[in-house]
């Protein structure tokens, strides 16, 4: 009962039979729509960004674990995580960069790009909505430090159609890094 | 570095010329100059009591969970015999690191280099190939154990130091017992952590973060002014147009012996809100079932009200300690968070381990008093995640101003600059405030983080 109010609701599994095939028109629109998303997020166009999210948005970045080969299942850990948001917290995140002039955490911003490979699109039985796993290289620069602090990730969406757009309904955002190696997570992965 | 009780850098300059006590500053080179870290790491994590978790990490015998004391990578483990057990993750063979896992449950801790085996109290249990003897017959068992801490449990928190014969915990905490009795012993079944705690690293000195943890108000109003723009304390047209968190600021900060140091904000104008009528019509409890401590629902008070005198009841209903610290580097968060769903409490602990003199790492705990009811701990968990730690919308600010201090510290002219500690409490003591401890009443000033410098000071001139 608890962990079921502290833990996101569990994704729908990635099912082979009903992989979508790269290039298909369906694939196709699916990577339009991750790089264009990128592409918004990289530019700061957050605005635009956020009417891509679904009223019952679900976002969240599991912490991860270093355990052994055998226990590799058990390396997320989904009550406390990174990031445990919804709809109203995600504006809130954006509001806080476009309506005010002391989001200092990224204020400069930092320049960032999200290269983003690895797609498979899924169907999901009994229901039109589309599982998407891809993967995240995020790459941030800060001031003028000449190091760059990198975020690799695999994310696990869950799209759905709304008024002939896709929009997106869930993320999750799978680290690798135990401990993060940037200094906080201000920006959207 | 010459180990006096004046420790000489080896350029000659002295601890005592980085630290002006009259007038209340500190040069910018004692942020992250390596050779005091060096010292910081013997005479301060050697030497106190230091914060490592809390017992509801590790449930069930042999659960164990790796920490940081310091420089030094520990065990904290649950042993056969039910207690807490804290040990040196390295092995006394050859060095290897015995567990490179963050956690696990285990009975055996098996060094993979040799094979050498500990159980989770540290005892040494053997080498492979008992007959030969691997480890030698010049020393016995008991003295290849792992190096054990001494381990103090309080209110479910796990604390441990290697000063085996120094002072005790209850000394340590000295007059911030009071007031942390107040937080962390609520209720008769205590608290749990929500899940493992978050982590991430900050190239920064871990005392920008510390010193900062010690009850600085001032930074609020400007580091975390979102908060009134368009944050949770936004007022619709509020005076000054938003952006003002005053009144906030105003309350009663205390700063004890060993610079544990707290700011107890006052909590009339949100009781004033709630109910409606004047704060000072009403009683301890009254006030406190309509505004109760995080975690705890009106229900659940007529056991914290069977817990605490009258005079610690009296500060909870009126200025809790909302922010504070434990010397050297934990930080407490028990805070009142205006939402769409009522006030929602939030209790976060933070840790911020050294990680090298120009490097931090950040791990936050998110807790709930177990008794707390699950939708309410799914609230304040949220909320928590949302406000603190790696993505918090309000502490994303700190850690991202931590790394300029840390590169100030060291320019050839920025590190002689100094940070100063100059705005001082006049009203020393409110009239009647039941509480021990050095105590400042009204506006937040600076002597509560001046403590923090004072004490660590204290620390890093007392030889052995």
């Amino acid at each position: 009962m608890l962990q079921q109010l502290l833990e996101p609701t569990p994704l729908p599994p990635s099912i082979k039979a009903n992989r979508i095939p790269s290039g298909s028109d369906t694939y196709n629109e699916v990577l339009d729509f991750l790089y264009d998303e990128a592409e918004m997020l990289d530019n700061l166009r957050l605005g635009e960004w956020a009417e891509l999210l679904t009223k019952d948005l679900e976002y969240n970045a599991p912490l991860r674990h270093t355990r052994s080969t055998s226990q590799f299942d058990q390396t997320y850990s989904r009550n406390v995580q990174h990031l445990h948001e919804n709809y109203g917290s995600m504006l809130m995140r954006v509001k806080r960069i476009t309506d005010t002039k002391s989001a200092w955490g990224e204020d400069p911003p930092s320049r960032i790009k999200r290269l983003v490979t690895n797609v498979r699109v899924y169907r999901i039985d009994d229901s039109d909505d589309l599982k998407v796993e891809s993967y995240l290289l995020l790459t941030r620069s800060r001031f003028d430090f000449d190091y760059f602090d990198l975020i690799p990730c695999v994310r696990h969406d869950i799209l759905r159609r709304e008024n002939g757009a896709l929009k997106l309904a869930r993320r999750e955002i799978l680290l690798d890094q135990v401990v993060i190696g940037t200094p906080n997570l201000g920006v959207i992965l | 570095m010459d180990r006096t009780s004046n420790p000489k850098l080896s350029d000659g300059t002295l601890l005592s010329d980085l630290i002006n006590l009259e007038t209340r500053e500190v040069k910018m080179r004692a942020l992250s100059d390596p050779e005091l870290f060096e010292l910081e790491m013997e005479r301060i994590f050697a030497k106190t009591w230091v914060f490592l978790g809390h017992e509801t990490e590790i449930p069930n015998k042999g659960d164990f969970v790796v920490r940081d004391m310091g420089s030094d990578s520990v065990l904290m483990a649950r042993g056969s015999d039910g207690e807490v057990y804290v040990s040196l993750n390295v092995c006394p063979h050859r060095g290897m690191k015995i567990s490179t896992h963050d956690v696990g449950n285990t009975m055996t801790h098996v060094c993979i280099y040799h094979g050498w085996a500990f159980k989770p109290n540290g005892d040494f249990i053997g080498a492979p190939v008992e007959k030969e003897c691997m480890h030698g017959k010049m020393m016995t068992k008991q003295e290849l154990g792992l190096k054990k801490a001494r381990v103090a449990i309080y209110g479910g928190l796990v604390f441990a130091t290697w000063n085996i014969e120094g002072p005790s915990f209850e000394d340590f905490l000295g007059d911030a017992k009071w007031y942390f009795d107040t937080l962390w012993c609520r209720t008769d079944k205590g608290m749990e952590v929500l899940g493992p705690p978050q982590r991430f690293t900050i190239r920064a000195n871990w005392k920008t973060a510390c010193e900062q943890s010690a009850s600085d108000g001032f930074h609020v109003l400007t580091l975390h002014r979102w908060l009134s723009e368009v944050g949770p304390y936004r007022k619709p047209g509020s005076e000054g147009g938003g952006g003002d968190l005053t009144p906030e600021m105003y309350g009663t900060e205390v700063y004890t012996a060993h610079a544990h140091t707290m700011r107890c904000i006052e909590l009339d104008r949100k009781i004033r809100r709630l109910t409606g009528k004047d704060p000072s019509e009403l009683s301890i409890k009254e006030k406190l079932e309509a505004l109760p401590p995080p975690g705890i629902t009106p229900e659940m008070l007529p056991e914290v009200l069977r817990r605490f005198s009258d005079d610690q009841l009296r500060v909870m209903a009126w200025r809790p300690p909302q922010v504070g610290n434990f010397f050297p580097n934990g930080l407490f968060e028990f805070v009142y968070i205006p939402s769409p769903d009522g006030v929602i409490g939030v209790m976060a602990l933070h840790a911020y381990v050294p990680k090298g003199p120009d490097k931090l790492e950040f791990v936050n705990w998110i807790l709930a008093e177990k008794d707390t009811p699950p939708e309410l701990k799914a609230k304040m968990l949220r909320l928590g995640v949302q406000l603190l730690g790696t993505s918090g919308m309000v502490e994303q600010d700190d850690s991202d101003t931590w790394p300029h201090q840390t590169l100030a510290a060291k320019g050839a002219v920025s590190k002689h600059i100094t940070m100063k500690y100059q705005s001082m409490y006049e009203n020393k003591r409110l009239e009647g405030w039941p509480g021990p401890g050095d105590v400042g009443d009204g506006f937040t000033k600076d002597d509560t983080q001046w403590r923090w410098w004072e004490y660590w000071y204290e620390l890093m001139t007392a030889e052995n």
